[in-house]
């Protein structure tokens, strides 16, 4: 009885949560003029004129290039923070954590206009390198959160058995630290992809000058056109967060297995 | 083969002295065991050996050098942890030979080595394992091979039993005296259970609340332990407050116990008319016919059969109450009124130190 209602629930929650997703994978893919669910016949052709669209095609790959940079840089810098935090006292350590976490507890917006004067003042303003630097303090948290989470469930003792057999600080590091770090850098780095590439409020306002991310591509074609391209964009976009996904999934999971 | 000398070693946390003045040392190819309560310091002392963490004062020499300001991995010492310790993402080959590895000791060396090692531990055929997929014997022994195979100057053990059920226990407690004494390595090794201590250590040192109670061989902190701390936690022992009357011709002192007097040994410097403590081992104790000659009237409150003795509780006249080991074959039953033989050579005064 109370196994029948859960599963109900549950059953409610996916389709809270996959109903959307499943109304715009099933608009990019209708034959008709219009985006509207349930499609009216199916085809690929919305695909093929986004791939079309040069605006598209543009915004596309830089989105890609802006989080692939985002993951490599702050997986690298939130390793280095997140070994810190392991280094420190318990006391230390909790003051540590809030300030490395500060841009994921203030509001997108504050935190942009912030960047915004910043960039400016540094002469970055309306620079790709500037939203870039943007794009790596908004994951950064994220991936650090991963990492300190990975590295706690390792026994502070590995770093005393590694120096007590000869090991200075940097073998340790290599040989004990980043194996055991690694699943917490591949989920950092997945979150770091995904919060890059769906950027909306940060990208807005520090966007270089005719350049365009994705999802801003997909606000400016809204604002005059509401036709099924619009959801192959979508679609697209949640394609590639899945295909990181499995790919990390599959890497870790590998890597537990045996 | 290392001695190691440890000198007044103080370490402070905060509020509570944790190490207050421990002065130890392990001779070439001995092992001493550090034995005390939860709490004493034990690990704290063996941490500071070990370089985990820096005293707040005294030194460590190894063949009388200091080496109290180097880091652990500049030390040469092997150390065996409580939970082991092993590397999960390493294979039991990979972690037996990571000291090796960190040496960059040529690969064929290291195989040789490691195989070795591991036939030391009595584990084979297992090198390509994850520690995950041991048992928790098996991964003591891989903790003692990997610390075994750099060849240290010293071993540190802290109660690398305790995780094992009581069988495996007693074999590996075996296999880790045995390993220790073929490759005739110096060790310090922690613990709390007394019977661990005294099956392997060539000295232990009975640790009282941050110092050093007594460090002696087991036989001399079993038979004459400096105080009555030390008699507890060696054994069962009964301890009796009592007064010495004076000196025998000996040396011992003449000690009024429940009617007689007793001529017992014991620890220097104790004056005669101080209060002091005797202990009597239950194995002191045995039960006689009421009527013999010095024999201690005394009424059975309680007999337990445990197979190879009985173990029995008396009170004296004056409600003393004592512990005492009788026959099994005896007719020994609660209510009965006996006698009670002293084996003086058992039996031991100390000083009145509050515990
Ligand atoms: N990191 C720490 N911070 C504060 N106090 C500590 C710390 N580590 C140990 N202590 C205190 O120092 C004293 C000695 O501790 P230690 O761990 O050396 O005892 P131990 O003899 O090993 O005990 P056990 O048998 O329980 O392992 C204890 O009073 C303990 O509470
Ligand atoms: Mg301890």
């Amino acid at each position: 009885m109370s196994r029948a209602l859960s599963a109900a629930v549950l059953g409610v929650i996916y389709a809270f949560l996959l109903l959307p997703l499943v109304a715009v994978v099933a608009a990019s893919l209708t034959a008709g003029e219009l985006m509207r669910v349930p499609p009216e016949g199916l085809s690929l052709k919305w695909f093929q004129r986004f791939l079309a669209s040069e605006t598209f095609r543009e915004a596309l790959l830089l989105s890609l290039q802006v989080a692939l940079t985002t993951v490599v840089v702050t997986v690298v810098l939130a390793t280095l923070a997140a070994l810190c935090h392991r280094a420190l006292s318990r006391r230390l350590a909790a003051s540590f954590r809030l300030a490395m976490t500060l841009p994921l507890l203030l509001p997108e917006l504050l935190t942009a206009i912030g960047l915004l004067f910043f960039l400016n003042s540094i002469g970055l303003g309306k620079t790709l390198t500037g939203l870039q630097v943007a794009h790596v303090v908004i994951a950064f948290p994220f991936a650090f959160l991963a990492i300190v989470a990975a590295l706690e469930q390792v026994d502070p003792a590995m770093e005393e058995a590694s120096a007590s057999l000869g090991a200075g600080g940097f073998e340790t590091f290599r040989r004990v630290l980043l194996p055991l770090a690694r699943p917490g850098m591949l989920t950092g780095g997945l979150f770091a992809f995904i919060v890059s590439f769906d950027m909306f409020t940060i990208s807005l306002l520090l966007k270089p000058v005719g350049g365009n991310t994705l999802p801003l591509a997909l606000f400016d074609f809204l604002t005059y056109d509401f036709d099924p391209t619009a959801a192959a964009a979508a679609t697209l976009s949640v394609l590639f967060a899945v295909i990181g996904v499995v790919a990390i999934e599959r890497m870790v999971g590998l890597r537990r297995a045996f | 083969m290392t001695q190691i000398d440890i000198i007044g070693l103080t370490k402070r946390y905060g509020t509570t002295l944790a190490l207050d003045g421990v002065t130890l040392q392990a001779r070439e190819g001995e092992l001493v065991s550090l034995l005390g309560p939860s709490g004493c310091g034990k690990t704290t002392t063996l941490r500071c050996i070990a370089g985990f963490m820096d005293p707040d004062g005294g030194d460590i020499l190894a063949d009388g050098a200091s080496v109290t300001d180097l880091p652990p991995q500049r030390r040469d010492f092997g150390v065996v942890f409580q939970n082991y310790a092993l590397f999960p993402h390493l294979t039991v080959f990979e972690n037996v030979a990571y000291g090796l590895g960190v040496r960059r000791v040529p690969k064929a060396e290291q195989r040789t080595r490691v195989a070795e090692a591991l036939a030391m531990v009595r584990l084979q055929g297992l090198e390509d394992r994850l520690p995950r997929a041991l048992s928790g014997g098996q991964q003591q022994r891989v903790a003692l091979a990997r610390a075994l195979v750099i060849r240290p100057r010293l071993l540190l053990l802290d109660e690398p039993l305790a995780n094992l059920d009581a069988r495996l226990r007693e074999e590996v407690r075996w296999l880790i005296r045995d390993v220790q004494q073929r490759a005739r390595i110096t060790a310090f090794y922690v613990t709390h259970d007394q019977a661990e201590a005294m099956a392997l250590s060539d000295r232990i040192a009975v640790m009282k609340a941050g110092r050093v109670a007594q460090f002696a061989t087991p036989r001399e902190i079993y038979q004459r332990p400096a105080e009555a701390y030390v008699a507890r936690f060696t054994g069962e022992a009964n301890i009796i407050p009592v007064r010495p009357r004076d000196r025998t011709a000996g040396g011992g002192f003449h000690v009024p116990f429940g009617g007689v007097v007793l001529p017992v040994s014991g620890v220097e410097g104790i004056r005669p008319g101080d209060a002091a403590m005797l202990m009597l081992r239950p194995e002191a104790l045995s039960i006689t016919d009421p009527g013999a000659p010095d024999a201690i009237p005394a009424l059975v409150l309680g007999a337990a059969f445990l197979g190879a003795a009985l173990a029995c509780e008396v009170s004296l006249a004056d409600g003393m109450r004592l512990r005492l080991q009788a026959s099994p074959h005896g007719t020994v039953q609660p209510g009965m009124t006996v006698g009670l033989a002293v084996d003086t050579a058992h039996a031991w005064l100390m000083p009145d130190i509050p515990q």
